[in-house]
């Protein structure tokens, strides 16, 4: 059986050499797979730390990786801030339960500069991941969440919806706007730093003169755009529309592309299930789970699977995108929104 | 003691009594000191250090001084204000309701008793959800039938307003209040009241001099008890206040904690110590208040509560508890009932309607093993509680015991605390606990913080009631030779026993409500419904979440059926 000592070993060894998966690496890195493979059976499950509640994504993988493994993937699921304060506290005492983070980018960046990670070692489907979306010594790409804009399909014709993020400035749209808080950690703080950064702050000034309601309650209000209290909400994540079948909304992906957050994952430091955690990370990369991603309206980090995606979701899953937030930047960003938002 | 020359001196004799009664002291101080001092010491840690326990870092008092600045003083004025607005007419409410149902008789009295109290047992949420599709200014219900009927087309009602979070509010504090107070009305000694007016007193000065007089305790605690939980509410003002920019203390914690970069939760606990010293202030006021007046309405003599005949006007309060229950219960209950049976809440169409929810609950095993473990965690976690709590009511009001004062100050701490802090309180004291009792990451671990989340409700819930109990009830047993246990158990929880079973079922609810210390402290296997709910409510399903809801109603039906048969069998068995 693999130790957690030996799979450090061999990572710090060898890292590069895993991540790019050379040939000449291939046969040995076989018969050690396989070893890794029968020692995380071994272990028998592997559980996740999952800071995107409710996310419909998990259960399916978790029910494919028992079907090809035999191991059974738990999900412990908390929002991000109180996930993030059990896992630095279960690190501080050294009574670790989790195995594996699946959070978004910023939120594990922060949690890497912490310490709270352990090397993953090496990963057969390490080269997979297409540009701009790469894999480290700690952190594997998932997917990813684009946004968009929701209409009430109703209330906005077709030639009236917005189809820039800038016609959302048109004063037509001023008291008509719901909008996720981008005061606040979540999708409206990732669309204020990707549009900050592209179209200057003289586009959130005007934004805010839009006097959009801004709040914290995305599915409530998804709901409210439908029922037609308002007939624009954003940003939107794109992959919420196949929940809303039935409703009288419509997603718009604006003409310059979608921002958007990249969803990793990583092994905790001490997982007491090291072998399945490195397991599942290479799983999450294999097309069998980004084509699930892909099929639930999420973008993958890997390329090919044009073919396997349903009509319905591929325009979402190839969602052209804008850019993503830099964590070093998010303290200064929210202090930004709050100053121009207030 | 005094000697006589001549007379053999006694031998200093071993004192079991004096000596047992010491050593369940020390037991009583060491259990509430480890449920509830432990865990705000390590927030009082958190709150003067730099960084969170188990990481490197100084000592400062940052948090406190970021605590006074002139924002957190603004907001702080704004909380208590709400509060206390919300706390008056809730009481005001809660006690004409409790006598309509009490005291007078006013037809359906029984029913009416289950139907007022419902809307407490709703998850605030969902309610939140049917308030804001009733009474949003664009397109809530309310205002579309008010523009319908007069042609105004100002909104008539604004749930995302002040009067809108305090109405919310109100939707829980009512009934909770209720609940507290409505015992205390039911067993007045009417001879009292009759002594009033036959001294020429008018009813109301009657009712206000003696009925609410002698009430004082329950009242006082009933009063104190909402308002901090008032000043710690955090959904109403989150979903109907921030968006408006109304803000209070729990918002402004909420947002150090989860809308920082890093949370800062030096500042968080920081301020959540500040409100507890305020809070204290009231619990200060209520010792004096209640300092050497006796309460008694419950003594050896027996007794029926006097019953007001209110003639015609018992159909006008009829029509007031109808009026209510109405409001705070059909209203959003219809909504969940109605939109469980649809395919989205709010979108009435037959061709939306189906049983999808009841079916993917139903086969959501996840939401079974969450509701056995919850139920498990309930049952004993309401019993444990009232039982403690009953204990050190009984310390608190019938002993000069020179620890009461500790024992009450520490049954409060919890109550002080808001719940998102003393939820990483418990996280910190369980998962850093020295030694090798390995408490975080076991069922236990929940079961530690409910108790000690719901003590302070069951030692008022029973100082209340024994404040009621005359000394010669408790005699009378022990100078037949009952022991203490048995006078305890026999006499004192058989005459309080209404106010357990009240306090029970109101810590069972709260218990399977909570969220903030579960969600730090299940682990997969051990998780509870309150999780489950959060986590079908993050994915957009509410209509299942109004099924679970409607169960829990159902669930509060039996309850209140099982209780009242218990209460009335106990009373005609004392």
């Amino acid at each position: 059986m693999l130790t957690r000592r030996s799979v450090l070993r061999l990572a710090a060894l060898t890292p590069l050499a895993f991540a790019a998966g050379p040939a000449a690496a291939q046969a040995p890195m076989d018969a050690e797979w396989k070893k890794l493979v029968d020692a995380a059976k071994k272990e028998g499950k592997v559980v996740v730390y999952n800071g995107a509640v409710g996310t419909p994504t998990l259960p399916k993988i978790a029910a494919a990786f028992e079907a090809r493994y035999g191991i059974r993937m738990e999900l412990l699921e908390a929002r991000a801030s109180e996930l993030r304060e059990r896992i630095r506290t279960e690190q501080a005492s050294g009574k670790v339960l989790g195995d594996v983070s699946h959070n978004g980018s910023t939120t594990t960046a922060l949690q890497l500069a912490d310490g709270t990670f352990q090397p993953h070692g090496p990963l057969p489907n390490a080269g997979k991941p297409a540009a701009p979306f790469r894999v480290d010594e700690i952190r594997v790409p998932i997917y990813v969440i684009p946004y968009g804009i929701l209409v009430n399909s109703e209330m906005v014709k077709p030639a009236e919806e917005p189809k820039s993020w800038k016609d959302v400035l048109d004063p037509r749209w001023k008291g008509q706007i719901l909008a996720d808080d981008m005061r606040a950690l979540g999708g409206g703080a990732v669309f204020f730093m990707v549009t900050y950064q592209k179209f200057g702050r003289e586009f959130h000034e005007k934004l805010a003169q839009q006097q959009p309601h801004m709040n914290r309650e995305l599915r409530g209000n998804y709901r409210r755009i439908a029922r037609g209290e308002y007939p624009v909400y954003l940003p939107f994540g794109l992959a919420d529309i196949l929940e809303l079948k039935g409703l009288p909304v419509k997603v718009v992906i604006a003409a310059e592309g979608a921002p958007y957050v990249r969803f990793d994952g990583a092994v905790f430091k001490n997982a007491p299930h090291p072998n399945a955690a490195r397991l599942l990370l290479d799983f999450f990369m294999s097309d069998e789970v980004q084509t699930i991603f892909a099929n639930l309206g999420f973008p993958p980090v890997i390329g090919g699977l044009d073919a396997k995606m349903t009509a319905e979701a591929r325009p979402l899953a190839q969602a052209k995108l804008l850019g993503t937030t830099d964590p070093k930047l998010q303290e200064e960003m929210l202090k930004l929104a709050k100053q121009i938002y207030k | 003691m005094i000697t006589l020359e001549g007379v053999v001196r006694p031998v200093a004799t071993f004192d079991a009594v004096a000596l047992g009664r010491r050593i369940g002291l020390a037991v009583l101080l060491a259990t509430l000191l480890v449920l509830t001092a432990y865990p705000m010491a390590m927030l009082l840690y958190g709150s003067l250090h730099t960084t969170p326990p188990g990481e490197p870092g100084t000592f400062s008092l940052d948090g406190y001084r970021a605590m006074l600045g002139r924002e957190n003083t603004i907001v702080l004025l704004n909380t208590i204000g709400i509060s206390l607005v919300k706390t008056v007419l809730a009481m005001t409410l809660a006690l004409f309701l409790a006598w309509i149902v009490a005291r007078t008789d006013t037809p359906y009295r029984d029913t009416l008793e289950v139907l007022i109290t419902l809307p407490f047992y709703i998850p605030p949420i969902l309610t939140a959800m049917a308030w804001g599709m009733l009474a949003t200014p664009k397109g809530g219900l309310i205002n579309l039938a008010w523009t319908g009927l007069t042609g105004i087309r100002a909104p008539l009602v604004n749930v995302y307003s002040y009067g809108g979070v305090v109405w919310h509010m109100m939707q829980y504090s009512t009934p909770f209040l209720f609940l507290l107070i409505v015992g205390a009305f039911k067993s007045m000694d009417p001879s009292l009241e009759e002594s009033s007016r036959m001294s020429g007193a008018s009813a109301w000065t009657t009712f206000r001099r003696v009925t609410l007089g002698l009430m004082l305790p329950v009242t006082t605690s009933a009063f104190i008890l909402s308002f901090i939980r008032g000043v710690e509410s955090f959904e109403s003002a989150l979903i109907f206040g921030a968006p408006v920019g109304i803000d209070v203390i729990t918002t402004q914690i909420y947002s150090l904690i989860n809308h920082r970069n890093r949370p800062d939760y030096q500042q968080a606990t920081a301020l959540a110590f500040g409100i507890m010293v305020l809070m204290f202030g009231l619990v200060i006021w209520q010792w004096r208040l209640l300092g050497g007046r006796s309460f008694f309405t419950v003594t050896g003599k027996g007794y029926t509560p006097r019953v007001a005949r209110l003639g015609r006007w018992r159909w006008v309060t009829f029509a007031v508890c109808v009026l209510f229950c109405a409001v705070t219960v059909g209203l959003p209950v219809g909504q969940l009932l109605i939109g469980s049976f649809f395919k989205y809440v709010g979108f009435y169409r037959v061709s939306m309607l189906t049983m999808e929810h009841y079916q993917a609950v139903w086969q959501n095993r996840l939401v079974w093993r969450a509701l056995g473990n919850t139920l498990l965690l309930g049952l004993l976690g309401a019993t444990a509680t009232m039982l403690l709590g009953g204990i050190v009511a009984y310390v608190i009001i019938r002993t000069r015991s020179r620890i009461r004062r500790a024992l009450e100050l520490l049954a409060w701490l919890p109550w002080m605390m808001p719940g998102m802090v003393l939820g990483i309180g418990f996280l910190w004291a369980y998962a850093l606990l020295p030694g090798p009792i390995q408490l975080y990451g076991t069922l236990w671990a929940l079961l530690v913080a409910y108790v000690t989340l719901g003590t302070p409700l069951a030692v008022r819930t029973m100082s209340g009631a024994f404040a009621q109990l005359a000394h010669d009830l408790e005699e009378c047993s022990r100078v037949h030779g009952a022991p203490w246990w048995t006078t305890f158990r026999r006499i004192l929880m058989a005459l309080a026993w209404p106010s357990f079973a009240v306090g029970w079922i109101l810590i069972f609810f709260i218990i399977l409500r909570e969220l903030s210390a579960s969600v730090l402290l299940y682990t997969v296997g051990n998780e509870v419904l309150p999780v489950v709910v959060m986590q079908l409510w993050s994915e957009g399903k509410a209509e299942q979440v109004s099924v679970i809801a409607l169960g829990m109603l159902a669930l509060v039906f039996l309850f209140r059926f099982v209780e009242r048969r218990l209460v009335r069998t106990h009373l005609n068995w004392s």
